[in-house]
Order: C-alpha cells, then structure tokens, then sequence
C-alpha cells in the first residue's frame, strides 16, 4: 500500500491504471475540497438568500433559508430612488470602469508599443523611471492627488477617478513584455510595403495581442469597480457615488436595515458573478500569468 | 540626413506621449508634492499659508500615540492575516493540484469567487456574520454553549479582520500557486517515485524548493499589500473596539480627510510608503532573480 502511494499522479494517470487506495485517497481528497468549498460559497449564497427573509427573521436567526420568502427589500429599495439611488451608483460605476479601462489600454499600449518596438533615443531611461514607480503604493499619493483635483475642479466629478487612474505602471509593463516577444518578421515585412508604424501598431501588433489586452482590461475593470478609497475621498454627492461607496454608505445610515443593505448588495453583486463566470478562464490565467511572470 | 533620421526616431515619443502626460501629472508630481508637502505645516481649513517646518511632522509621527497604535494594528493584522491566507492559498493549491484535471476548474472557481465580491459587499455582510446580538456565527456556536466577542473585544477584532481577509483574498494566491505547481515537470515525480520517496519527501524535497521563487513573491507581495490594509477595518469596525483595528491607512484618511492636516498626513504616508520600500525592494529582487 505505502508503494502505491507513492506513486505520483502523473505517473498513475500515463500508465492508465489507477490503484484503489489510489482512487480512495483522491475521494477523500475530493470530499474535503468539497467541504471548504461549501465554506467559500455559502457566505456568498447568504447575501442572496437573506435578502429575501424580513428583518424580523434575520434578527432571530433560525435557519439559513428563509422561513417565510419576501421580496419587501427589494420592493423598498426599487421603490425609494431618490433615497437609494442604487441604479445611479450602478450607472456610474460602470460608465467609470469602463473609461478607465479604455483610457488605460488606449495610453499603455501606445506607450508600450513604442518603448518596447521603435528606435527612440533614451528609451532605456524612460521605461526604467516607469518601472521604478510600480514599487511606489496609492497611499501617498492620495494627499497630493487630492489637492491637485482640487485645483484642477475635478473633485466631486468621475473624472477624478478616471484620469488619474492613467497614470499607472503596471499596464506599460505587462504590454511591453508581452510586445517584446513579437516575432519581429511580420513587422518588417509591413515595414518593406509601406506600412506605418502606427499601422504596424494598429493591424499587426495589437490583432496578436489580444490575450493580453483582454487581461489587462479585466483586471483594471475590476480595479476600478472595487475601488474603495479612490471614491469615497474624491467624491462628496450622493448621486456621484459609485457602488461600493454608494452601498458603505447606505449600511451606515440603514445600520439596523440588514435586509436593506442585502438586497442592495445583491443588486451590486449579481452583475460582478455573472461577468465572473463569462470570462472566469481569463481572470484567472490572467491572474496567473501576473503573478508567475511579473 | 542624419538630423532627419534622428527626428523621426524621435517623433516615435509621440506614441508614449499621452502616457507620459498622465504619468507626470498624476504619478511623478504627485509623489515629489507628497515630499515636500510633509515638510510642511498646512491644516486646510485654517486661513494659514502652509508653513515650513522641516522634519517636524515626522518627529510628530515618532512621538504620537496614536501613529504607534495604528502602525501596531498594521502589524498586527499583517501577521495574522498573511500567513493564514498563504498557509490555506498553498494547501488549496495542493489539493486542487492532486485532483483530476476536470475537477479542478470547480472548485478553483468557487475558492476564487469571495475575491471578485466588492469590499463593502464582503465587509457588510461578515459584520452581520460577527455580530454579538445576532449574528451567524454565535447563533450557532450560541447552541453548543460558546459566544465569541469577534468583533467587540480589543483582542478579537483583528483576529475577526484577518478571518474575513482571509475568506475574501485566498482565491487570488491559489491560482498563482496552482499555476506554479503546474510548471513542475512531472518527471521529477516519477524519478522521485521510483526512487521510493514518500509523499512528504517528494513535498520537500520538490516541490517546495522549485515552488520557492512563486512562494517567495507572493508572499512579499501579500506583505505589501497586509500593510495597505484599510477596507475591511473601515466598513466592519470602523477601526475599534478601542482604535484596536484603526490601521495606518485609516488613521492617515482621517488626518486628510477628517482634520485636514495635509502636512501631517503626506509625512505618515510617507513613513508608510518607508516601511514599504523595504518590502518592495525585496520584491525587486525576487524578479530580477527570475
């Protein structure tokens, strides 16, 4: 038995035999996987299923499905706008995230595109002052940023968390790796026919980089979505506020709500599980290729 | 010829342009004005010009109570939180990794899926979890006798902080690890099997030395982002019970944002941004190494 367990799975699953205990300990395996994941999804399935209990039940919690189904959360919250502006928060966190994501993928792959493709003089110095700012975290510029929205009028408007969010390092670098193995051939082929550099940019590179662009976009989508800080020092109306503000807020003046709070979350968080489960195999190779590779 | 030559290998810059008009404005100058702007007196809201004061406000910080407190709480919450979230992300890694392969794309979705819930999502609704009165967790342990104090004794909150944290953030390591695990040729396996390994050795002996680069920057990583720490705190205890969970990015918002003493503010941050770079630049290293 102890030799078979030591067998390594590869190796059992070349030679197209399984061993019992083999299949026995994957079992067992399977089954505690299966427990934790209940413990990772049930808090999730919660927010859904107790947004449909009365206040009353969730007070006197008896049992995790409701006793007694009601959609009374959601009829307030749908019936109360100006109170809850819950669609409005939903509208501008998407009108946000997505500027940001296209502001974020038009301006960095430019930028990548030349420091990692052209011939420009001193390009070596630039991409390393870029680089060296991946290290510096959003905390201290949040005081100065502040004070330079100030100036510029753009507090209290999205676009204080659209064009700052610009400015990052993060995208010019993982394009810039990933432009940097572009075989070279296809562009000076283009090159030879007259092509210029902005049309190598735009039909050559980017068509062979859309695993790339996709993460990228994924990942600053979602940056931008669950952005907390951002939001709640920039922005000071009400009708402004993006999701996460919008619904922290809410909490803090419904504090004794829970259904309330519940159903609004739910309402924010369907749309994000669903996005989730559409691109879940980009996210998470995205967030592998990230973390193995950056 | 040649001065034409070099202006059009110049003229490329204007494809890193509008980048570096967002980079200078909102990243270059902003970091240079946050330096300067700590060397000096400003509350906002008083009628004052800002007033130099050289290293004043940092020998503040050193001084203040409260700073002491909120950089404990940071450091606090980062040992708690950072070893239980890669101590669980490895071992989910692990078991996910030994499962067949058309297993794994289920449960590595459902242990991902708390890190894509938006923060005052996830933190509400672990505060309705924790509540004393009412909450999920001592209605049940409240059967079997046992009522937890998890968010409204000193000594339990971040520890209740950390156990959210750790549900909401364990998904994003597991699949670096996975994905680590992966690029392990499974010959050494074989090699190791043959040679009569046992599980732990081959663990030991294999896996962890050629896991080491992927473990090593996550962990740096998780560091960096354990001291960065303010959502959780802010939308479950609000920084109690006592300032017990007030973190550094907290305590800094407020002296922003809630006293207006910028000067004051854009020093702490900077004393944070020190205590960082020493993390960071470990992290350097880690990616040159590879």
């Amino acid at each position: 038995m102890a030799v078979e367990e030591t067998y390594s799975k590869p190796l059992s699953r070349a030679s197209g035999r399984v061993p019992t205990s083999r299949k026995a300990a994957v079992l067992l395996l399977e089954l505690v996987m299966g427990l934790g994941a209940v413990a990772f999804l049930l808090p999730v399935l919660l927010i859904l299923l107790t947004a449909f209990k009365s206040d009353a039940e969730i007070i006197r919690f008896a049992s995790i499905v409701p006793q007694h189904w009601t959609g009374s959360n959601f009829r307030d919250i749908l019936d109360n706008p100006e109170e809850i502006p819950i669609f409005r928060w939903l509208a501008n966190s998407v009108f946000i995230a997505t500027s940001v994501s296209a502001l974020v993928l038009t301006v960095d792959s430019l930028a990548a595109y030349a420091l990692a493709r052209l011939d420009l003089p001193g390009k070596k110095w630039v991409f390393a002052l870029i680089i060296g700012t991946l290290m510096v975290p959003g905390q201290i510029l949040l005081v100065p940023v502040y004070l330079i929205l100030n100036r510029l009028g753009w507090l209290d408007t999205p676009l204080a968390l659209i064009i700052p969010a610009g400015a990052g390092a993060f995208g010019v670098f993982l394009l810039h790796q990933f432009f940097l193995g572009i075989p070279k051939d296809m562009e000076e082929a283009a090159a030879l026919d007259g092509c210029s550099r902005l049309g190598i940019f735009w039909h050559i590179v980017l068509p062979l980089s859309r695993p790339v662009l996709a993460t990228l976009a994924i990942f600053t989508f979602m940056g931008a979505w669950n952005d907390f800080l951002g939001p709640l020092v920039f922005l000071d109306s009400v009708d402004k506020y993006t999701l996460p503000v919008g619904i922290a807020l809410f909490q803090s003046s419904y504090a004794s709500d829970y259904g309330l709070t519940l159903a609004a979350s739910v309402i924010c968080t369907l749309p994000a599980v669903l996005a989730f489960l559409v691109f879940q195999r980009q996210i998470i190779s995205g967030i592998a290729l990230t973390g193995l590779k950056e | 010829m040649t001065e034409r030559r070099f202006l059009y290998r110049l003229s490329g810059y204007l494809f890193v342009l509008p980048y570096l008009m967002l980079f200078v404005t909102f990243l270059v100058v902003p970091v240079i004005y946050g330096l300067g702007l700590s060397f000096f007196r400003w509350e906002m809201l008083s009628p004052a010009p800002p007033k130099f004061i050289g290293a004043d406000n940092y020998r503040e910080a050193l001084g203040d109570a409260y700073f002491r407190q909120a950089l404990g709480a940071t450091f606090r919450f980062a040992v708690t939180a950072v070893p239980l979230t890669i101590g669980l992300a490895l071992l989910l890694a692990l078991g996910l990794h030994a499962l067949p392969d058309r297993h794994q794309s289920f449960f590595r979705a459902a242990f991902f899926l708390p890190t894509i819930i938006t923060i005052s999502v996830a933190g509400l609704l672990w505060r309705w979890f924790y509540n004393s009165e009412f909450g999920l967790f001592n209605a049940y342990l409240s059967k079997i006798g046992i009522k937890v104090p998890w968010l409204t004794q000193p000594g339990w909150a971040m520890f209740s902080i950390a156990l959210m944290t750790l549900w909401w953030t364990a998904g994003g390591p597991m699949v670096v690890f996975l994905a680590g695990l992966k690029n392990i040729p499974a010959q050494y396996y074989e090699a190791a099997a043959i040679d009569g390994a046992n599980a732990w050795n081959r663990f030991t002996y294999i896996t962890l030395p050629l896991l080491k680069p992927v473990l090593l920057f996550v962990i740096v990583m998780n560091i960096i982002g354990a001291f960065q720490v303010f959502g959780q705190t802010y939308i479950i205890t609000g920084g109690g019970p006592e300032l017990s969970t007030r973190v550094l990015v907290q305590y800094i918002y407020e002296t922003a944002f809630n006293n207006y003493r910028m000067g004051y503010a854009a020093a702490m941050s900077w004393l944070l941004f020190l205590l960082i770079a020493v993390f960071s630049f470990a992290q350097f290293r880690l990616m040159r190494e590879r």
